[in-house]
């Protein structure tokens, strides 16, 4: 490792006898509050919540599933992203859905989101666009543990139609 | 004996030996899928194909006999055409639905693809389709679009089953397993069907859906439902038991076990009890271990004399368990009566099934003979003059007159496994491990010692009956003390004359027989024909 030597300038008398900085100081400071309170021009401060930074396109927020075209759970329960999940925080039961079409199902999805990294692995790992992270939504703050564990319900009311097709364009 | 070349390597075998199995001898690996060393050759996959230089053509290894002077080449550059070929004809219509598909993790089709084709489809139509999740029997279910037709399955009903219930029909690329018409998959030994399917065409009803397979742990056992004692693994998750699955065992089962064997985790993991409980006052109650064993012990000191207390022990210990116990009932209560209980016969076949439906009889009854305990049948019971019963175990078939009969001694101990008759029985209870929840061995009827192993965490207030046998001995005075099995395990071959010279290490994955214990260690494995292992 490179050690870099910090050589700082000298101060000078004002710096030295500190009491006139303290009172540039204390100017800059009012004159900035001066021109908040009665100018509201060039604010560098952002106004949140009332607005937000715009997120980049690609922000991992909390996670959705989304719905086949009549409305029902894209997601057949194949554990893949729970398998690449690092953390393990994914856990689904599957169930057999009694058609010969999807078969597979999962009766109970659940994501711990206290446990979760939001690395996206799991939405990586979906073979059918049935969990994504685009919600764009923060985890929310909460009083107990078990409202950090979002289950298929909440996971599919934010969730939308796939537009991907199933087994490629040519099925 | 023909001299021939594989890959280089000089190999001189039997006349008749195919390729594929002289390759095996070489350590020379050749893909199958049709292929199964425990049924007759079919040779329709074509995925074994190899380069010789006695024909044109590439040869099906599984098939070819070698040839004297005969040059085979398993992987050169022709051979990796025709496998890519080759899958690339069987994947043409396959629907790759991997993530719904429970062979997914342990499918050779997968592996294989991988492994020497990975290349993608370059079909642009659509794929036939064909029956999906078809149920073929009680406990097998088809998807046909899965299926590579290999007739593994086709072949082990008519070969190994003996009961002939499925076949091809069709022709071309609308060639479909199916049952006879009128008939269902559902000879006892259909589920193997599943074991040997390449891919994930047959699938279990059991198992469907319930846990991907690579998140599975497993460990050697032996299945307990009859004498035979199949080898088995026991396939868990998250400390629970997902499935049994057959392994090849020369000795003792080949590569097969039975459908009634392999649902019988099921019934183990219901109504368990795994804490220890005395009734006082007519009111059953939760007590430690420590508690209820000096409360057993209490209750063999109140009868007043061993002559009134009468010990019930069970086809179902395992050697060691039947030891420490034998030594109990000879040394620290000697004088006790002593019956044995169990299960009751049921039907047998000549296939695998036993009437003996108790994993250990041979076991047990060997080493109480060798130990000078006599055991009475647990049906001529009779409670005069006992005052006190201890019943090992919970897996007996007891008449109602038996069990009346028991009822009617003042302290009755029972160590068990679950809620049912036996539990209810007990003054004093306590909780037995099952049996893939310990260490030791099973004698089958054959005489062929197996290990059974640890595969799920028990609670730990459940021990093994020799444990509690121990801590009785114990509690009266006996220094009876062993550390772990393979201790109790040397002492049986110690003093048993059928286990003479046999060792816990050389046990191995296939068992010792009765009398193969003088064979020095390493050699079973030199002496047991080169077999080779399944693709599945
Ligand atoms: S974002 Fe990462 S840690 Fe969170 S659930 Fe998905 S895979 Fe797991
Ligand atoms: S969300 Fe996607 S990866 Fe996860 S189980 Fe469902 S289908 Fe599979
Ligand atoms: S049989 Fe194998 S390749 Fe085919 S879908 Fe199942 S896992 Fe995938
Ligand atoms: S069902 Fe399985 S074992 Fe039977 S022919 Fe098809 S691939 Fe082979
Ligand atoms: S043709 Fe040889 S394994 Fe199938």
């Amino acid at each position: 490792m490179a050690t870099i030597q910090v050589t700082r300038g000298e101060l000078s008398l004002a710096e030295k006898l500190y009491i006139p900085e303290v009172m540039r100081g204390v100017a800059i400071t009012t004159r900035q509050l001066v021109k908040n309170v009665f100018g509201r021009k060039d604010i560098a401060t952002r106004q949140y919540p009332d607005v937000k930074k715009p997120y980049p396109e690609r922000f991992r927020g909390r996670h959705r599933l989304t719905w086949r075209d009549d409305g029902s759970v894209r997601c057949v329960a194949c554990m893949l992203c729970s398998t690449a999940c690092p953390a393990n925080c994914i856990h689904i039961v599957a169930g057999d859905k009694g058609d010969n079409t999807v078969e597979k199902y999962p009766v109970s999805f659940e994501i711990d989101l206290l446990v979760c990294v939001y690395c996206g692995f799991c939405e990586e790992a979906c073979p059918c666009d049935a969990i994504r992270m685009d919600s764009g939504k923060h985890p929310m703050p909460s009083f107990s543990r078990d409202k950090q564990r979002i289950r298929k319900v909440q996971l599919l009311e934010e969730g939308q139609p796939s537009t991907s097709h199933p087994g490629g364009l040519g099925n | 004996m023909p001299t021939l070349k594989i890959d280089g390597q000089e190999i001189t075998v039997d006349r008749g030996t195919t390729i594929l199995q002289a390759a095996a001898q070489l350590g020379v690996q050749i893909p199958t899928f049709c292929y199964h060393p425990g049924l007759s050759i079919a040779a329709n996959c074509r995925m074994c194909l190899v380069d010789t230089n006695k024909a044109p053509k590439p040869l099906p290894a599984c098939h070819a006999q070698v040839m004297d002077g005969m040059e085979v080449w398993t992987n050169n550059e022709k051979v990796q055409r025709t496998r890519k070929a080759v899958l690339e004809f069987i994947l043409l219509n396959h629907p790759v639905d991997c993530p719904i598909c429970d062979q997914a993790g342990e499918c050779v089709l997968q592996d294989h693809y991988f492994k020497y084709s990975a290349q993608p489809s370059r079909l642009f139509h659509r794929k036939r389709h064909k029956a999906k999740a078809k149920i073929l029997g009680p406990n097998v279910i088809l998807d046909a679009e899965r299926c590579i037709l290999c007739t593994r399955c086709v072949r082990f009903c008519d070969e190994v089953a003996k009961s002939s219930q499925l076949t091809v029909v069709n022709r071309g690329e609308k060639s479909e397993i199916t049952t006879f018409p009128g008939k269902q998959l559902d000879n006892p030994y259909a589920a193997n069907t599943v074991d040997i399917c390449p891919v994930g065409a047959l699938t279990s009803r059991d198992f469907r859906f319930r846990t991907r397979v690579w998140m599975l742990s497993t460990e050697r056992g032996v299945c307990p439902e009859c004498s035979r004692g199949c080898s088995i693994r026991v396939d868990t998750f998250e400390n629970t038991v997902r499935r049994y699955k057959p392994v090849h065992n020369p000795k003792v089962n080949d590569w097969w076990m039975c459908d009634a064997g392999r649902a019988s985790f099921r019934g183990y993991l219901e109504d368990r009890v795994e804490g220890p409980t005395i009734v006082a006052d007519g009111k059953r109650r939760a007590v430690a271990t420590a508690k209820a064993v000096e409360d057993a012990a209490k209750a063999i000191q109140a009868a007043g004399g061993h002559g009134k207390v009468a010990l019930v022990a069970s086809p179902w210990l395992t050697n060691e368990d039947a030891y420490v116990l034998g030594r109990l009932v000879t040394g620290a209560l000697a004088g006790v009566k002593v019956y044995m209980g169990g299960r009751a016969a049921g039907a047998g076949d000549d296939i695998l099934i036993q009437p003996d439906k108790n994993p250990n009889r041979k076991g047990v009854d060997a080493i109480f003979a060798a130990l000078g305990v006599k055991a009475a049948d647990l049906s001529s019971f009779d409670a005069k003059g006992i005052e006190t019963v201890f019943v090992f175990g919970d897996n007996h078939d007891a008449s109602p007159a038996t069990l009346e009969a028991l009822a009617a001694v003042p302290w009755r101990i029972v160590a068990g496994t679950k809620m049912g008759p036996w539990w209810q029985l007990a003054t004093t209870f306590l909780p037995l491990r099952l049996h893939w929840e310990k260490d030791g061995t099973y004698t089958n009827f054959d005489g062929v010692v197996q290990r059974i192993r640890r595969a799920v965490k028990a609670a730990p207030t459940c021990k093994s009956e020799g444990w509690y046998a121990m801590k009785l001995a114990q509690s009266f005075g006996d220094a009876l003390a062993f550390d772990a099995p393979a201790d109790i395990f040397a002492a049986v071959a110690g003093s048993v004359p059928e286990f003479a010279g046999l060792a816990w290490s050389d046990l191995g994955d296939h068992g010792l027989r009765f009398g193969e214990g003088s064979v020095p260690a390493g050699a079973d494995a030199a002496s047991a024909e080169p077999q080779m292992e399944a693709t599945t």
